[in-house]
């Protein structure tokens, strides 16, 4: 087994209000050895006092969204922190634990982890856990496009304020629609067994559903794979999708078998895709949460590149 | 200070923390497992703990040396029996040798013969290797041998127990030019700031090949010896860092499928005087012509030079042969005195990764303060057990890979 050693970083978001602070709180109480960062939009640095332990540990960045304003701070921060926890400066942490603004786009957080390699160094991409307010559908429809993202990236949907909601069935069909590869957790007043976000059972529908319901043009689809395919060719085939629709690319998550008897982890957004790494597992294929773009189109590209490839490679026998 | 590394249990040995560099596991015949302990100096010889729990280590025996003026240093454990080393502080002085003992009741160890090394030349045994319970593989001196220069006393040793009651020296090695008699030339010695000897340290022989000794000589750099005639052993190859680095090589680990050798050099000066202390990734494809290709990333100089004691590599996690043992050849091991034990990932041997390390505080008592991580064994639940070589005792810990 190759070791990776590398701390994860989860990511927290959730629409304005609904509940990351608390959950974050939680978290901090049961799993002492985090780094928190928080991060606000606007002037007025609220969150970070609200985040009642580990004060020496808490590093807030108050100056704007942290998706598109602050992407340089979170990589210093970042950076700085494993350079203080090597020095020993700091005493160390497990995990570091991102809290986005209510109006970031996780996205680009998983994308500066994919995309630094001094960063990636010393962290990973944790769960993307996206907190949902079960009792106020109708406020994430002010910035639907974002709650939309949110809830697509999501590897783990937290639905909070349960106790307020009168039907939080609502709130959980709008979920499933638009991500119902992930996994669903219900936390009340914020508690939360932290256990669950690390190891939680991945996706209320192991298989997606064929025929899900779907928000506006998000589609949810596995692309699978029959047999062991070759390194060089999936990673020519994630570049051109990326080419083409890589804004549309919400999330893409999956092991894939090489030939050769590797299995590497495959992970993207957008536009940027992590390196192939190593990873002992089963192959589960390619999970797709896409905007607009459906699985006959990929499947399609990924055929004509394999026969493409495979008729290159017959030519060059003759 | 951690990272990947958690604390499960601290035992500082009913006050007599300060350990050396023999730590070896028993798998008693009742099921427990028990690890012994060499001492880093007077007046305990060794002891034992049972860390069947890890959470809960017990001491269940712990024995004292004949006199203050010896060390045990170092021991190995091969089913029931135990081999210590005993080393003198002066020349002559006695026992200088090693010690088998009879542990399979670990709360009466019996001593079951003394291999006798002492002589007017002699400080007696450093470092011992036994896994396979027929030979000992020791850095000690010959009585017979008289070397130039005083500090090259211990060689390269071979001694039969195969009989435990009547060992039996069958071998002996050391650097031509060390011992008087010789045909070759005195090596040059480094600087006197830095002459710590050419002598033998660690002196690894593993199932793998049983024709070859993986043999760190101190400022001789190491050696890999064909032992296929224990009465004769022969150089096939010598690998050395000093100069212009300051001497000390200490362990040799070979991955055999890997085909590298990882080295330590020993940290013996405080304050890091003697910086840079490595360990060091040999490319052994060629056993007759080993490169070096990296070293494991160091913690940085600056941050811990100061923190007190010894600052620099030292022991490894060596993949003992024997039952109970961790064994890896991904991910190596070492201890660094006041930066703590490190872990790393080698599946690149040319850019390796430090993937987990556990610094404890300063224990209470030490004389250095900061903490002295002297040596390492990790067992085959994957609990990494470590020692400080002045007060803190032993140090158990979960590695989360």
């Amino acid at each position: 087994m190759i070791p990776d050693g590398r701390t994860p970083v989860f990511v927290v978001t959730g629409f304005l209000g609904s509940g990351k602070s608390t959950l974050v709180n939680h978290l901090v109480s049961r799993e002492k050895d985090s780094l928190v960062i928080v991060n606000e939009f606007g002037e007025v640095p609220v969150d970070h006092h609200l985040i009642e332990a580990a004060q020496e540990r808490v590093v807030a960045l108050p100056n704007g969204c942290l998706c598109c304003r602050l992407r340089g701070d979170l990589e210093e921060t970042l950076i700085g922190a494993a350079m203080r926890r090597r020095r020993g400066d700091i005493a160390g942490f497990d995990r570091v634990i991102v809290e986005t603004s209510g109006l970031a786009d996780p996205g680009p957080v998983a994308q500066t982890l994919f995309a630094d390699q001094a960063l990636a160094r010393d962290f990973k991409l944790g769960p993307i856990v996206t907190v949902v307010d079960a009792a106020d559908a109708g406020g994430r429809s002010s910035a639907a496009a974002i709650a939309r993202a949110q809830i697509a990236s999501a590897d783990v949907v937290v639905f909070s304020k349960l106790d307020r909601a009168p039907d939080p069935s609502t709130a959980k069909a709008e979920v499933e629609s638009i991500n119902p590869q992930a996994a669903l957790l219900e936390a009340r007043f914020g508690q939360l067994d932290p256990a669950l976000l690390t190891h939680p059972k991945m996706g209320t529908y192991p298989i997606f559903r064929a025929g899900a319901p779907h928000a506006s043009s998000i589609r949810t689809f596995i692309l699978g794979f029959e047999k062991p395919v070759k390194r060089e060719l999936l990673e020519r085939f994630l570049a051109v999708l990326v080419e083409l629709r890589g804004a549309d690319l919400l999330r893409v998550k999956g092991v894939v078998a090489l030939e050769g008897g590797q299995s590497v982890l495959v992970q993207g957004v957008r536009h940027v895709f992590d390196r192939l790494r190593p990873l002992e597992a089963p192959a589960t294929g390619l999970v797709f949460v896409a905007n607009g773009l459906g699985k006959d189109e990929v499947a399609a590209l990924w055929r004509a590149m394999s026969t493409l490839q495979a008729s290159a490679m017959s030519c060059q026998k003759m | 200070m951690f990272l990947n590394m958690k604390l499960l249990a601290h035992h500082t040995l009913n006050g007599f923390g300060g350990m050396g560099e023999g730590m070896a596991m028993q798998l008693a015949r009742d099921g427990r497992r028990v690890l012994w302990l060499a001492h880093e100096s007077a007046p305990k010889n060794f002891t034992a703990v049972d860390v069947s729990d890890p959470r809960a280590p017990r001491v269940i025996a712990q024995t004292d040396l004949p006199h203050a003026q010896m060390r045990s240093n170092s021991l190995e454990v091969a089913g029931d029996l135990m081999a210590v080393a005993y080393q003198v502080t002066q020349f002559g002085l006695e026992p200088a040798g090693f010690e088998l003992f009879d542990i399979s009741v670990p709360e009466k160890p019996r001593s079951i013969s003394f291999f006798d090394a002492s002589g007017p030349h002699s400080r007696g045994c450093h470092q011992l290797w036994f896994v396979d319970g027929k030979t000992v593989h020791m850095a000690c001196a010959d009585p017979e041998l008289k070397p130039h220069n005083p500090k090259d006393d211990q060689i390269y040793r071979i001694v039969d127990v195969s009989s435990p009651s009547r060992p039996r020296a069958v071998g002996r090695w050391h650097l031509p030019g060390t011992m008087q008699g010789d045909d070759a030339p005195p090596p040059p010695r480094l600087a006197p700031k830095f002459d710590a000897g050419f002598r033998a340290h660690n002196t690894n022989v593993y199932p793998e090949r049983p024709d070859r000794c993986y043999l760190g000589y101190l400022d001789g750099g190491i050696m890999v010896l064909d032992i296929s005639e224990p009465s004769r052993p022969r150089l096939v190859s010598r690998w050395t860092n000093s100069p212009p680095y300051n001497g000390f090589s200490h362990t040799v680990l070979p991955l055999f499928e890997r085909e590298l050798l990882v080295v330590s050099d020993e940290s013996v000066m405080d304050h890091a005087a003697d910086w840079p202390k490595l360990v060091w990734i040999l490319d052994a494809r060629d056993e007759r012509h080993l490169v070096s290709i990296a070293t494991l990333p160091a913690p940085p100089l600056d941050a811990f030079r100061s923190r007190g004691g010894r600052f620099g590599a030292h022991n490894l996690h060596e993949n003992p042969p024997v039952p109970g043992a961790w064994k890896s050849d991904q991910v190596v091991l070492g201890t660094f005195f006041n930066a703590g034990v490190r872990a790393y990932d080698l599946s690149d041997p040319y850019a390796p990764r430090e993937i987990a390390y556990f610094v404890p505080p300063a224990p209470e008592g030490s004389p250095a303060g900061s903490v002295q991580i002297n040596d390492v064994f990790v067992d085959d639940r994957g609990i990494v057990f470590t020692v400080d070589r002045h007060a803190g005792g032993l140090y158990a810990l979960e590695m989360k890979l």
